[in-house]
């Protein structure tokens, strides 16, 4: 991701916002997610929504 | 428990079965023949079913590696789709503007949870699996449904990594959206 330092995009974070859900992401770019969500109620609810969407293809497998 | 009752109990679950195989295989003869094997597979090794699990997680368990095995057959074979539009992320960037932000925001999904427990909602989202493209709600039920690893699943598709997560992270926008559209929308229903 073309980034330097802390400040990355709402377009990369969702990209790996989405890449946690499956494993973890180098630490660089989970801080760079934590920092990111701490100023952006858009992608806090991007992740929210990630996280209920796990939790629905739980319940529909069931 | 007789052999018939076991049989009957067995193909109870069939039409569930049918349903994860079509949504994972696309193709409905083939899923039939899937759950066929399943349902065989499920009778003849009935005295391996312990009762620990549900007799649905176990019958689940059996059909994922019938549909593996149906998969791995079927990579061999020229693939139908092609796989390359749905690897691209180009396309994707068209939901945020030239600095990266949302064109449209998530919207505030209240809360959703209590979607959960209602079975239209469980509807909708089966509608929208359906709409995405076959190689998109393959690998996205491989992971999300049949509960494989990254690991396995590349493994099993012979695709990259890379590959891997741009297929999901585009399954998961569609997948938002959909819901978004259709269930949680603020102008909505609910």
């Amino acid at each position: 991701m073309r980034t330097l330092g802390l400040l990355i995009s709402c377009r990369d974070a969702s990209r790996a916002i989405s890449q946690m859900q499956d494993g973890s992401v180098p630490m660089p770019l989970h801080l760079r997610v934590r920092f990111h969500l701490l100023l952006c109620e858009a992608c806090r609810r991007f992740l929210a929504q990630m996280r209920f969407l796990h939790a629905a293809m739980r319940r529909y497998r069931m | 428990m007789t052999d018939s009752d076991f049989a009957s109990r067995c193909n109870s679950h069939r039409a569930y079965l049918l349903r994860v195989a079509v949504l994972q295989l696309r193709d409905s003869d083939l899923a039939e023949d899937v759950v066929q094997d399943t349902l065989v597979a499920a009778l003849t090794g009935a005295d391996t079913f312990s009762g620990r699990s549900s007799l649905k997680t176990w019958l689940t368990g059996i059909l994922k590696h019938k549909i593996v095995d149906a998969i791995r057959r079927r990579a061999r074979e020229p693939v139908a789709t092609p796989l390359a539009d749905e690897t691209q992320l180009e396309d994707m960037d068209a939901l945020f503007d030239e600095s990266g932000h949302w064109e449209n925001p998530p919207a505030d999904w209240g809360d959703p949870e209590s979607a959960l427990s209602r079975a239209q909602f469980l509807d909708i989202l089966e509608l929208c699996l359906e709409k995405l493209p076959p190689n998109t709600a393959r690998v996205f039920t491989m992971r999300e449904v049949m509960d494989l690893d990254s690991a396995e699943i590349c493994k099993e598709l012979a695709i990259t990594s890379t590959n891997l997560w741009v297929i999901l992270y585009r399954a998961r926008m569609a997948l938002r959206q959909c819901l978004e559209q259709n269930w949680f929308a603020p102008a909505g229903r609910r």
